[in-house]
């Protein structure tokens, strides 16, 4: 049964996003950044927990028409409303949860040994 | 009676700011005084200050709400024993007499005696062990400190609720927050605090109120009944509760905040402070405007980067020397608060008008200019497509490309939803009365008639220990 | 010397270089600096700066005072002007300046380039030190009407004017950062006589009840009387604070636009004027249209002046001065409605038809 909002399709489209912005964010350190944002979205506000689910729909329809890849390519940086809010929130929330669990990343998502 | 059903003399719903002062003043008068509260109790050490895990326990939401409009405003509501009071900076300010001028007059506001308040004021900061940081500033503080006094502009150490082991330096403090304080003063005077326990509605018969009808920690449906009740669930979730209960006349319809914009500042030496924020605060254009330093640990900077994180981002590796701050403004605007059918959480929108938006870009730009003056070798503003401000020069290119639609706008300070005043258009009476019923209170920011300019807390608690005795002494008064 | 001063003032250089001295601000400060027993008076020689012969006949009349043709856009223009000034002390007044050209890059070509053209030449004649003459313009409008321009302040240029304005400001700093003596004056709106045919037609807007009001009247304008100027460009280049330091010059206060139309109504009626009530109060949408349609036409590289002003007109520009009156002791000594009346004064001596 389909869930409301799709978390598959939260998760699909937050896992091209982080990929996208940190390309070289290990795999399962994505992962967990992924189950975050899908733990945030879960428990957002209703009336903002509705809104990206719809974004999220209209988002992951057109991903499957020109690939989920090409589209987040497509879709950040630019000021779409809704769908640049949308971006905005994983955004937000991936990059906050990196360096809360890994002070010492590169911005590209690299683990970096920290020097002292 | 069921499991689920629950009674209280006066049935005080949330307890932070607001609900705590009103539930130790009722409890210690000699009501018999539920507390519910929707969030968990958690005690002061158990998480990291401004963590994510923070966020996680004792946040709505995990602290990711916002008030739609365009741009949409980011905001946080705590959601825990204490509410606001344990997690946010504890920076305390009396509401200024201008301020409480201004409510006086333009609300028609009776029995609002100042040196009362004051009076008041003196209690809390007693209790609440209000004080300035002993010993070295935090090198962010020392920074605004620094860049305000190089310009000239007016600044202060604004003190907080928080009491220092002896020796301790400046992030060595201990909130003396509501679960250290006024709810300890409640349950020792015989009240009772119940956490995870949500009021999702009252029931009224006329103009009386008798029953709450909400979920225990389980989410099973409980009541409670009570003589009084008095609603302090913070300037979002309060007017919700009474539009879900039929109490609709212009409550909700005045949300006012302080919205703020942020910056992030590289300097030559370590600054950042993951746990704690800079007390000093620059009131040079108050209370138009006024900066003060963000929460900065390295999940927070990372996120003052995003909104040009292709240029911004490779400063990430270099959080050590980052911090955050802020500009804040009086808005013009307003806000709306709307509990809507059928859904658990309220819309909550806000209009900034064309002066709000100029007032923050201007505000961006002299607090850049301020950082500079600090020494911070980098300036990086959270607005997509901001440039790297350097030198002077780069605060023209800010000015000239800064756009409030690209900008990460936030606040942390809500409240008039409910306002206080005797005019046509005020929901509530003097005292929280609201109006249309006989014994439904509200007592927390929601009755602030508008945004004070400065930190509202202080202005809160005041007005809830005023209005709790004066609840005391009509009821004690008409027995 | 003036009682104004709380800091003890250096002595006037033997020769005092002003650019600009066939313009408003600089006849009035060459007037001020030559005045047998004026206030400012000093012994030295001033080197004037004009464009024209014309001009340079003009201002030969005037004691003390040895015209030099030239032109600031070029670094070969300024040789004259710097040739031959002795061994004394030499001080540069920079107060040259275009503000409502006829093409935008007059702008850049004579309040950047030109101001560019001075330091450099200033520099190699090893002058004392340079007092350039700027503009609220680097820094725009305020955003609301309570709020102030505190002395130092981000860079917001308000279009063309604002940005060659700013150029000029950056490029003085630069030359201070490399061991140049400078500092900045930064007046608002001025006034006062050997004011130029615009200020006429606002007198004469005034006195025929059409001058426009926009929105509420309630914004703010901080004004200067051309002697209060000159009070503090005399201030700034004997004081002793330190090179690279600038400040707001303006009258005491900012007035309200409708006051400043009120008082000047009162000031020409007081000379003997029919005034007319004034009645032209246009939307404050006026301003903010007038204002997009400056930044179109500067962007095609045109100018008009009639636009630009309106579009400011809804606008406050006002400065507090406090900066000026600690560190230099500055202490503007005529407001709006005298100074009004001087140059009304003025004009009526000059045979200008108001």
């Amino acid at each position: 049964m389909p869930t409301f909002p799709p978390h598959g399709l939260i998760a699909e489209f937050s896992d091209k996003v982080v990929a996208h912005d940190l390309p070289e964010l290990p795999p399962e350190r994505r992962a967990e950044v992924v189950a975050f944002i899908g733990r945030r979205v879960a428990g957002l506000p209703s009336p903002m927990r509705i809104g990206v689910g719809v974004v999220s729909v209209v988002v992951g329809g057109a991903g499957r028409l020109v690939g989920t890849s090409r589209l987040v390519r497509g879709v950040t940086g630019r000021p779409l409303p809704g769908v640049g809010d949308y971006v905005r929130l994983v955004r937000s929330l991936s990059y906050a949860y990196v360096w809360d669990a890994w002070p010492d990343t590169a911005a590209t998502g690299r683990p970096l040994g920290r020097q002292s | 009676m069921t499991a689920g059903a629950l009674d209280a003399e006066v049935l005080v719903i949330g307890s932070g700011a607001g609900g705590a002062p009103t539930a130790a003043v009722l409890a210690e008068a000699g009501f018999d005084v539920l507390v519910l509260e929707e969030g968990p109790m958690v005690r002061q050490g158990d998480v990291v200050p401004f963590s994510l895990e923070q966020m996680d326990r004792q946040y709505r939401s995990g602290g990711v709400t916002a008030a739609l409009g365009f741009p949409a405003i980011a905001y946080t509501e705590g959601c825990c024993a204490g509410g606001g009071t344990e997690v946010n900076s504890g920076l305390y300010r009396r509401p200024p007499e201008n301020v409480l001028a201004r409510w006086r007059r333009d609300h028609g506001l009776v029995d609002f005696d100042f040196d009362d308040l004051y009076a008041i004021c003196d209690e809390i900061e007693l209790e609440l062990s209000v004080q300035t940081v002993p010993g070295e500033l935090t090198a962010a503080s020392d920074a605004l400190r620094r860049g305000a006094d190089r310009l000239g502009w007016a600044n202060d150490e604004i003190p907080r609720w928080m009491i220092y082991p002896h020796g301790a330096s400046a992030t060595d403090g201990r909130r003396r927050s509501m679960t250290e304080t006024y709810l300890p003063r409640a349950t020792a005077a015989g009240g009772r605090l119940m956490t995870g326990y949500r009021v999702d509605r009252l029931v009224l018969d006329g103009r009386r109120a008798t029953r709450a009808l909400g979920r225990d920690p389980d989410g099973r449906a409980i009541t409670v009944d009570f003589a009084h009740v008095v609603v302090c669930g913070g300037a979002i979730q309060t007017p919700a509760l009474l539009q879900r209960s039929g109490l609709r006349r212009h409550v909700g319809t005045t949300l006012a905040v302080h919205p703020t914009v942020k910056l992030a500042a590289r300097f030559a030496e370590e600054i950042n402070v993951a746990d704690d924020v800079a007390v000093h605060q620059v009131s040079e254009f108050a209370p138009d405007l006024s900066f003060g330093g963000s929460a900065s640990g390295p999940g927070l900077a990372a996120l003052a980067l995003s909104d040009s994180w292709s240029r911004f981002g490779p400063a990430i590796e270099d959080w050590r020397r980052l911090t955050v701050y802020y500009a804040a403004i009086s808005s013009e605007g307003r806000g709306t608060v709307r509990a809507v059918r059928g859904l658990r959480d309220p819309l909550v929108t806000y209009r900034l008008t064309r002066r709000d938006r100029a007032m923050l870009g201007r505000g961006l730009a002299r607090l850049a200019l301020l950082t500079l003056e600090a020494g911070a070798t980098e300036v990086y503003p959270s607005y997509r497509g901001a440039p790297v401000v350097r030198r002077r020069a780069d605060l023209a290119t800010l000015q000239g490309t800064f756009a409030l639609a690209r900008a990460s706008v936030m606040t942390v300070h809500l409240c008039s939803t409910v306002p206080i005043g005797e005019g046509p258009t005020a929901p509530t009476d003097s005292h929280g009365l609201v109006r249309g019923t006989s014994n439904v209170r509200v007592n927390d920011a929601s009755l602030l008639p508008d945004a004070p300019g400065v930190n509202p807390q202080g202005s809160v608690m005041a007005l809830a220990v005023r209005n709790a005795r004066h609840f005391v002494d009509t009821i004690k008064r008409a027995s | 010397m003036p009682s104004t001063a709380a800091l003890p003032l250096r002595d006037a250089p033997d020769v005092t270089v002003v650019t600009g001295a066939a313009g408003w601000l600089g006849r009035a400060l060459v007037d001020q600096l030559t005045r047998p027993g004026g206030r400012w008076s000093r012994p030295g020689r001033v080197r004037a700066l004009v464009t024209s012969p014309a001009e340079a006949t003009a201002m030969a009349a005037i004691d003390r005072v040895d015209p030099v043709v030239g032109d600031i856009r070029r670094r070969d223009g300024l040789r004259a002007l710097f040739d031959g000034l002795g061994d004394g002390a030499v001080d540069v007044i920079h107060t040259a300046g275009v503000i409502h050209p006829t093409i935008v890059d007059d702008f850049t070509e004579i309040n950047a380039r030109g101001t560019l053209n001075v330091v450099a030449a200033a520099r190699a004649a090893g002058v004392r030190r340079m007092v350039h003459v700027s503009s609220n313009s680097p820094f725009g409008t305020n955003v609301d009407p309570g709020d102030r321009f505190r002395n130092d302040e981000p860079y917001a240029p308000y279009f063309g004017y604002g940005r060659s304005k700013m150029q000029a400001e950056l490029r003085v700093l630069d030359a201070v950062a490399t061991g140049f003596d400078a500092v900045i004056v930064r007046p608002p709106w001025f006034y006062g006589p050997f004011q130029p045919p615009r200020q006429t037609t606002f007198f004469r807007l005034v006195r025929t009840g059409r001058f426009p009001v926009i929105g509420d009247g309630r914004q703010r304008r901080s004004m200067v009387y051309v002697d209060n100027l000159v009070q503090g460009i005399v201030l700034a280049e004997l004081c002793g604070q330190p090179a690279g330091s600038a400040w707001w010059i303006a009258d005491a206060a900012p007035y309200a636009v409708d006051e400043i139309v009120a008082t000047v109504g009162r000031a020409l009626r007081d000379e003997g004027f029919a005034v007319k009530p004034n009645t032209l109060r246009l939307p404050a949408a006026i301003g903010r249209l007038a204002e997009r349609a400056d930044a179109i036409i500067q962007r095609t590289g045109r100018y008009v002046q009639q636009v630009h002003v309106l579009g400011e007109m809804d606008k406050t520009i006002a400065c507090d001065i406090s900066a000026a009156r600690l560190d230099l002791g500055y202490a503007p000594d005529v407001e709006l409605e005298e100074g009004m009346r001087r140059s009304i004064r003025w004009c009526i001596e000059q045979g200008l038809e108001l």
